[in-house]
């Protein structure tokens, strides 16, 4: 293999055996060490050109002890370090509260999820990296004389983790991912349109120019301007592209058990009452083949479930780690919680927290292509992408965000775009009211945790458009 | 297996983490085998975050990070190694240099080859103390200080959580060059924070607070955090009374974060001239012309003590120095690093940094200040506004630079009615058109200072400052 050794995983092993060694010489009664390394190589597009290419690889490794229900974590590059790392999380752990009924997980039998490395990607080296930077390039000239490629980049990565704890969760493997990014513009007749668009993968992405068509595709729709007009609140059809990332910052700290339990959340004090319309469904899967944010076991080593968290509009589900479900029943915030699977981590220097994995969002009523949700619209806009979705409120709901890739919709027809408005409202009331789902969802990274899957989405209700 | 090594884990005799045998012998290579340019910059950061929550500990973590990066110019390309395991660099040199020909094998015939601006090439060491060494202190110290800010946030009913965290890193760089450049600097960043949740029947609301800046522990001491503590609550239930902010174009007047966030976003990021390079600015071209009203004087200034921007040097080794963006309204100065400066023929200004050592250096802002007018105070800002809106307090921004449009969104506002503030309301977003709102810059009170510090995002993050005076602008769209 070119990206990573053959033996990653063994060897990560190997290391976080010895910590465990390290952790029990130090009389530490429970530990978990987490280990991870990764590699890629990537490349850089900057004006119509490839700029850069780079490589290289980092890793390193995460301790975790808890004595009486209390943590403590460190983090550390070099294993023969260990001894120093246990040392402080020895000492935060004591200063930590004790929480009573909190212990790490039991080993548990775990299933499978296919699809979580392509061998073709292993063997990828720079040069064809390279190569696939060319086609990129070459595409955004072939689809419009005047578009260029102002930025972007596409890069592999091949990833290996081992969990291994005290409690005899042994796990590890190995993972790749390919990821394109592109940003297209149009300036002609000083009128600058532009779209970035991206795309992700545990597979090599299948149809590498889809994204740069797309970019291409909005860069050219969005030069027919029409006068903005007044503010009002209207129907809004927002593309999987667009909804995705304020989907991703307000609803999954919104199903966090923790934020639930302590009225945190605007679905606090809800479960089991409606919250969404009631045709819409939302599942987080920890177990989807090929998901980005999958795995056989969650960032603690307890198994990962596919859970049902709202089921036709009804609140039936929340997301729990192991330290926070102990906690909130210990401070009689709730009767009982358990684990769900749902620990995450951004890599070796976090300890785990809940987060949500793969969170799709359906419908079981009848959904339509976007020719057949501008139809239903009749009136109102469509918006492709949003500025500022990470100033969204997780608390509230509430979103105030600009887009300058929206078009206006009269009659079931595009009239033109408009160069720029503003878009406002609560997404969890908009989600809420009158929502038409699209007939297909595409997978979308995050601004918090996991992997977001919703398709094109018609909002009915509460939104206004503030033109420019 | 080690996946990360240093060469031991304490610092070398010479006082060097990278191995200055193994930096010669990486740079050789890549120079006998043709490159123009080689680069090693090794980033140490020892760091400890420490979250509260509702005043208990939630998690304190420890660590130091190591990253080298390694950058080869042949035939006027760049070819990037990034690695935690510092021994393997010498072994990296040979494919490094074949990508960066790679990549200058498919430069369009019309593009200019990658060239460095010329720059002292300065062997030295610049260590910023601070007063006292964040590393020094311990948790119970770090929490005692968070607890002041928790204590006096959570002191109501309605107040259902509160949040507080800390955040210190000392960074401790060196570089050294195929030109002879050989530097090395340390500094420290302190950040506290806090974040309040309140709720009643109207719903659920949450105030965020944020103090820090460069220096260590005793930036913390000095800061009033009951104070902080207090504002967050008091913010957070006036949140949850306030009505949804009316929509539409009408006169603004911002608080000093908001100035900051407004001039970060608006003006700042247009000015990096990486982005002008690539064709992804509305700045460019504009060098000497009147972008601005005439009131406004922009600095993106890394040597301002205290920021949380600031830095010695910057990661290709070149002296810090205060850059005037615009001076009365004229674009004056772009934010450059080595290439783009040799690109432009410009004096290169210090302005290149990267993430930590596992990223390779952009051009970036450091401090950025919109520098005081004439008004006194708020009142005289608002005194001949009949309807519009007083924006407080930062939830972040965004840019897209090429169109030259931006958004900032406000946590808490105000309704300006007839030259008073009469009623708080929620949700504020401000967005336009950066060529077209400096000029509608119409108030700007005397006294500019550095404001919350903040996190900028261009691919890798880096901390900024940002700040001001309070401004007032004539017309921009709200809501």
């Amino acid at each position: 293999m070119i990206l990573i050794p053959d033996d990653a995983v063994d060897r990560l092993f190997n290391s976080a055996e010895e910590i465990g060694k390290a952790c029990e010489a130090a009389g530490v009664a429970e530990w978990e060490i987490y280990a991870t390394q990764g590699y890629g190589h990537s490349l850089e597009i900057e004006a119509g050109k490839i700029s850069m290419a780079s490589g290289g690889g980092d890793g390193g490794f995460g301790i975790r002890i808890v004595e009486d229900g209390r943590y403590g974590y460190a983090h550390l590059v070099d294993p023969s370090t260990a001894s120093a790392a246990i040392e402080q999380a020895l000492s935060i752990a004591r200063m930590s509260p004790s929480i009573e009924g909190f212990e790490l997980p039991e080993n548990k039998p775990s299933s499978n999820v296919q699809g979580m490395l392509d061998k073709n990607i292993l063997n990828l080296g720079p040069e064809e990296l390279l190569e696939q930077g060319d086609i990129v390039i070459e595409r955004v000239k072939e689809l419009d004389s005047r578009a260029i490629a102002v930025g972007g980049g596409i890069g592999v990565g091949a990833g290996a983790d081992v969990i291994l704890t005290s409690n005899g969760i042994e796990d590890g493997g190995i993972h790749t991912s390919h990821g394109l990014g592109i940003h297209v513009s149009i300036d002609e007749n000083d009128d600058l349109t532009s779209s970035y668009e991206g795309e992700s993968s545990r597979f090599m992405l299948k149809e590498l120019t889809a994204s740069v068509d797309k970019a291409v595709y909005w860069s050219q729709v969005t030069r027919d301007k029409i006068k903005g007009g007044d503010t009002e609140d209207c129907p809004v059809l927002m593309t999987s592209d667009g909804f995705s990332p304020l989907f991703s910052v307000v609803v999954p700290s919104a199903i966090s058990g923790e934020r639930l339990a302590k009225g945190e959340s605007f679905w606090s004090g809800k479960m089991g009452q409606n919250v969404l319309s009631e045709h819409l469904s939302l599942v987080d899967d920890g177990l989807m083949e090929g998901g980005m944010s999958s795995a056989s076991r969650d960032a603690e080593g307890v198994p990962s479930i596919t859970q049902n968290i709202v089921e036709s509009g009804k609140l039936v589900g929340e997301l729990w780690s192991t330290r926070d479900a102990a906690k909130m029943v210990a401070e009689g915030k709730i009767d009982h919680a358990a684990s769900t699977g749902s620990a995450v981590r951004g890599g070796h220097t976090s300890p785990p927290v809940c987060g949500c994995s793969d969170l799709v969002l359906s419908s079981n009523s009848k959904t339509f292509n976007r020719d057949g949700l501008i139809e239903e619209m009749e009136n109102g806009y469509i918006v492709h992408s949003v500025m500022g979705a990470h100033t969204a409120n997780p608390t509230s709901g509430d979103f105030s965000v600009t887009t300058s890739t929206i078009l206006k919709v009269a009659n079931g027809e595009i009239i033109g775009s408009l160069s720029q408005a503003g878009l406002s409202g609560n997404l969890a009331k908009a989600m809420n009211g009158r929502v038409i789902l699209g007939d297909s969802s595409i997978r979308k990274g995050s601004y918090s945790t996991g992997s977001m899957h919703v398709p094109d989405v018609l909002l009915l209700d509460g939104l206004r458009i503030n033109p420019a | 297996m080690v996946v990360a090594t240093r060469p031991n884990s304490n610092i070398l005799s010479s006082g060097r983490l990278l191995d200055e045998t193994i930096a010669k012998k990486a740079i050789e290579s890549a120079i006998s085998l043709g490159a123009e340019y080689a680069e090693l910059r090794l980033v140490s950061e020892t760091t400890n975050s420490v979250t509260l929550k509702d005043g208990k500990l939630e998690r304190a973590i420890p660590g130091q990070e190591v990253g080298l990066t390694m950058r080869i110019l042949a035939d006027g390309a760049w070819g990037v190694h990034s690695t935690s395991d510092v021994s393997s660099i010498v072994s990296q040199v040979e494919s490094t240099v074949k990508l960066a020909r790679a990549v200058a094998s498919r430069r369009p015939t019309n593009q200019p080859a990658v060239g460095l601006a010329e720059v002292p090439i300065i062997e030295d060491e610049i260590h910023w103390k601070s007063q006292k060494d964040v590393r020094d202190t311990d948790l119970q110290t770090r929490i005692d200080l968070m607890l002041a800010i928790d204590n006096e946030a959570k002191d109501h009913e309605k107040i259902v959580s509160t949040s507080t965290g800390w955040s210190d890193e000392h960074i401790h760089t060196e570089l050294v060059t195929s030109e002879g450049m050989n530097r090395v600097w340390s500094f420290q960043r302190s950040l506290i924070h806090g974040m309040v949740t309140a709720r009643d029947e109207s719903g659920v609301v949450s105030y965020r607070t944020r103090h820090g800046g460069e220096g260590g522990l005793e930036l913390i001491e000095k800061c009033d955090l009951g104070f902080l503590g207090e504002n967050a609550r008091i913010s957070a239930l006036r949140l949850l009374g306030a009505e949804r902010a009316p929509s539409g174009k009408m006169p603004m007047v911002a608080d000093r974060d908001l100035t900051g966030v407004y001039i970060h976003e608006a003006l700042g990021h247009p000015c990096e001239a990486d982005l002008v390079a690539a064709g992804d600015s509305c700045l460019e071209g504009r060098l000497g012309q009147q972008i601005g009203s005439e009131i406004c004087t922009v600095v993106d200034d890394p040597t301002m003590r205290g920021g949380y921007g600031c830095y010695p040097i910057d990661d290709e080794g070149v002296d810090t120095r205060p850059k005037n963006l615009i001076v009365n309204g004229v674009l004056t100065e772009y934010l450059n690093h080595r290439e783009t400066a040799y690109r432009y023929d410009l004096e290169p200004n210090g302005g290149a940094r990267a993430q930590d050592g596992l990223h390779h250096p952009l051009v970036r802002m450091s401090n950025t200040v919109i520098q005081g007018g004439t008004h006194n105070d708020l009142d005289e800002l608002i005194e001949d506004i009949n309807f519009g809106i007083y924006a407080c307090g930062s939830r972040g921004g965004q840019v897209d630079t090429g169109r030259g449009s931006f958004q900032f969104a406000a946590q808490e506002a105000w309704i300006i009615e007839n030259g008073s503030l009469t009623r708080p309301v929620k949700d504020v977003s401000v967005s336009g058109m950066t060529l077209e709102i400096l000029k509608n810059v119409d108030g700007l009170t005397k006294d500019a200072h550095l404001a919350s510090p903040g996190f900028c995002g261009k691919g890798q993050t880096v901390p900024v400052g940002d700040g001001g005076p309070l401004m007032r602008i004539s017309e921009a769209l709200v809501g």
